[in-house]
């Protein structure tokens, strides 16, 4: 007999994602995934100046902010065929490097670590046997024998108070739960510790971009900050050598704990490499260009289909022709009208709500496809497409961390491994890690330039009177990001987003194929269908963060990851 | 010196959730503060609103409600108020999940505002759109004043400027649209 499991919503960010998984005999045998409300935000771009899309669209969604900033001047800049000056691309991939490791750091720690890590174990640790543990694994200064006995001490007050504050949601005694007390209290010592270096990476942005969460130095064409190096109001060199030591000190964090600790917490759960693979279909766009026609590109792009490897596809370029014709989105599981899959330029949102009906249309998130085919979008894409070329960094830092998990699990990790649930959070360890590194090569790449005398960063756009149309794409921390504009005589006239928790978190399509979220589900093992915590692992992995993905929020303030058991 | 943040919380994108920000806005262009006192439009931060708390005295925050006051109501409540139910407390749409989450975070590391004021603004619709209520736009002004209250109480003092009014570039499109903004960027980042 099957039951199912409705977890309503599940995203600890802006959470609007309901999951409904069917459960026989201790394991998922069926899984929906679908967005509870929408609004149509594109629409208010219709008709408004296209050098201004950017301020609006940083509003989609109040966590990734300047991801679709910077889609949206990149796709006006597309349709312009406008180049940037090599200056604005080296700060905008210094701001979008800032953000995506304050992302990353804020996903592991802040709303996933803890889906592994048992608070309530922490107080039976020996701190002592801990410190010298984590000093074993990490050169880190502040594993010592002092900080892990505070970090014990500030759970022990928690849990003595009975009040378990920031904690009572989780699943504290599951048996799907398995670290060592010790283990649980390193990870949770770098929970506290990893809130200053995000907050570290945060301030990069904000010196870059004049002001956080929102950017104000954006502008189509380049960015809007002055470089002089001896005046004390743009940016100078002061600001530069404050700019690269906040990194220094982030990206110290992420090789020394980030990385260490997901590789750690993975070894000890190995069985974890062989559930929540899905669809193994991968997508993931070029991205930190190098020169200001976009020539070449740090971070490599590409697809990857029915998980081979070898057949990989790489993209030129951020707009690649073949990403620009490949994608279309489907409705047929949608509360929208439309009969065929439209592409983004054509792309229309007519809402037609009719009630979750499994059968029939049960999300408010459309289905993109990839010439037909759902893709998964991330980290784990972006790194195996990059492993799949060849690319060294990526070959430096993946083949790093597999070897950190052989090594303490015991066991023989290969790339074949990371179509998992853990594969996700690997891969976006490593991600963190590769950013991390190019963060400083952008860095002085910038200050070189400057250096040649080269102050130049912004080239005016100016609009033809006819129709034109663009894509702009940013490889986000949560994956693809594309905008997708039409112009027509300077206003805009149609404008899409197309999101990357949209690609994971897709209904069923036409064919009745599983978006990446659903698919990942089929045949986890559940030790506890009322308390669910395999599905929040798998789900969780993928990042989720749905308010820019049906652009919404939720107005009855549900408790967090209510779960019904029908 | 008391270091005092000052943050409009929503969705400017989203009827009367953007009053937050809109209240912020004002406060910004029509007064001066002193030393230590930020004021932020901070979007729909969820988590990221841990960021703005660390090494601040007190939170002062502007955010939609929906409590089922009638639209405009103002209404006050304290860091006990917002904590008292856990995560969902006094259904401070759409982010009181955050908020809660964000103040035990802080709290936990050590380094949460003593003092925090949020002053919630009944909203009228939430429809997607740039514009504010009626009732919402009405309830700014006593909003402000509460905000200066609050400063007061805290012992921060401010200037009113006088003859600095505040548009919103988000406004709906029947208005003039301030052009690309690079002007107001530049000064940003001048400051």
């Amino acid at each position: 007999m099957s039951r199912t499991i409705t977890i309503d919503p599940i995203t600890r960010i802006e959470g609007h994602l309901r999951i409904d998984v069917e459960v026989e005999n201790y394991a998922v045998s069926n899984a929906w995934a679908s967005c509870t409300m929408w609004r149509g935000i594109e629409t208010i771009l219709r008709g408004r100046d296209p050098r201004d899309a950017w301020m609006f669209t940083q509003r989609f969604c109040g966590v990734c902010t300047t991801v679709h900033a910077m889609a949206s001047v990149r796709a006006v800049e597309d349709a312009l065929k406008l180049p940037v000056p090599a200056n604005a691309q080296y700060i905008r991939n210094l701001i979008l490097i800032a953000h995506a490791l304050h992302d990353h750091i804020v996903h592991f720690y802040q709303l996933s670590a803890l889906d592994w890590v048992d608070i309530l174990q922490i107080p039976k640790a020996d701190s002592a046997a801990a410190s010298k543990l984590a000093e074993t694994i990490s050169p880190w200064t502040r594993n010592s024998w002092n900080e892990l006995k505070v970090a014990q001490d500030k759970v022990k007050a928690v849990a003595a108070s009975g009040q378990l504050g920031i904690f009572q949601n989780g699943y504290w005694g599951h048996p799907a739960m398995r670290l060592s007390p010790e283990v649980n209290l390193i990870a949770f010592a770098h929970y506290v510790q990893a809130l200053e270096y995000q907050r570290k990476a945060l301030q990069v942005v904000g010196m870059l971009g004049a002001k956080t969460p929102h950017v104000q130095n954006l502008l189509v064409g380049g960015v809007a900050n002055a470089i002089d190096l001896d005046n004390q109001s743009a940016l100078t060199m002061d600001k530069l050598e404050q700019i690269r030591v906040l990194l220094g000190e982030v990206t110290d964090f992420i090789s020394q704990v980030y990385l260490v600790d997901v590789c750690a917490v993975a070894a000890m759960y190995p069985e974890w490499f062989r559930i929540g693979s899905g669809v193994t279909n991968y997508l993931a766009v070029p991205d930190l260009p190098l020169d200001s026609n976009a020539g070449a590109y740090d971070l490599p792009g590409g697809v990857i289909m029915r998980g081979e490897i070898s057949g990989v596809q790489a993209f030129k370029t951020a707009s690649d022709p073949v990403f620009r014709e490949s994608v279309t989105e489907d409705v047929t599981h949608a509360y929208y009208q439309g009969e065929k899959p439209l592409h983004p330029w054509e792309g229309e949102t007519e809402p037609q709500f009719t009630g979750w009906d499994g059968e029939k249309k049960y999300s408010w998130v459309k289905s993109p496809r990839y010439k037909g085919q759902p893709m998964q979008v991330g980290p784990l894409s972006q790194v195996l497409i990059g492993y799949a070329q060849g690319h060294p960094l990526t070959k430096k830092y993946a083949d790093l961390a597999l070897g950190q998990v052989s090594a303490i699990a015991k066991v023989h990790a290969t790339p074949a491994m990371m179509h998992s649930t853990l594969g996700r959070h690997a891969a976006r360890a490593i991600r963190a890690a590769m950013l991390a590194e190019l963060a400083d090569k952008h860095w002085q790449l910038l200050v070189e330039n400057i250096a040649k005398g080269d102050l130049t960063v912004h080239n005016q756009p100016v609009f033809p009177s006819g129709e034109v149309e663009g894509v702009g794409t940013h490889e986000a921390p949560r994956g693809t990001l594309s905008h997708w504009i039409v112009i027509r005589s300077g206003k805009i006239k149609n404008y899409q987003a197309v999101v990357p928790s949209t690609w994971n978190a897709s209904p069923r399509d036409e064919s009745g194929a599983h978006g990446p979220y659903e698919a990942s589900l089929l045949h986890t093992p559940l030790a506890r269908p009322e308390e669910p915590l395999e599905v929040l692992r798998t789900v969780h992995s993928f990042d989720p963060c749905m308010a820019c993905a049906c652009h919404t929020f939720d107005p009855s303030g549900r408790p967090i990851a209510q779960v019904r058991v029908l | 010196m008391k270091k005092i943040t000052i943050g409009g919380i929503g969705s400017v994108l989203l009827g009367d959730d953007g009053v937050g920000p809109y209240v912020a806005g004002m406060l910004e262009a029509g007064y001066r503060f002193s030393e230590g006192v930020t004021v932020a439009d901070m979007g729909t931060p969820g988590l990221d609103l841990v960021a703005h708390l660390s090494g601040i005295d007190a939170l002062i925050l502007i955010d939609s409600v929906s409590n089922g006051a009638p639209p405009g109501t103002v209404t006050l409540y304290r860091k006990g108020d917002i904590l008292r139910h856990g995560p969902a407390p006094v259904r401070m749409d759409p982010h009181s999940p955050a908020l809660s989450e964000s103040l035990l975070i802080a709290e936990l590391a050590g380094e949460g505002p003593e003092d925090v004021l949020l002053i919630g603004i009944t909203g009228e619709q939430y429809e997607s759109g740039t514009g504010l209520s009626l009732a919402a736009e009405q309830a700014c002004a006593q909003a402000i004043n509460e905000v200066l209250a609050e400063l007061e109480r805290l012992g921060s003092s401010y200037t009113k400027l006088r003859g600095e009014t505040f548009s919103a570039w988000w406004k709906p499109m029947a208005e003039p649209i301030p052009a690309a903004a690079a002007e107001q960027m530049t000064t940003a980042l001048e400051r």
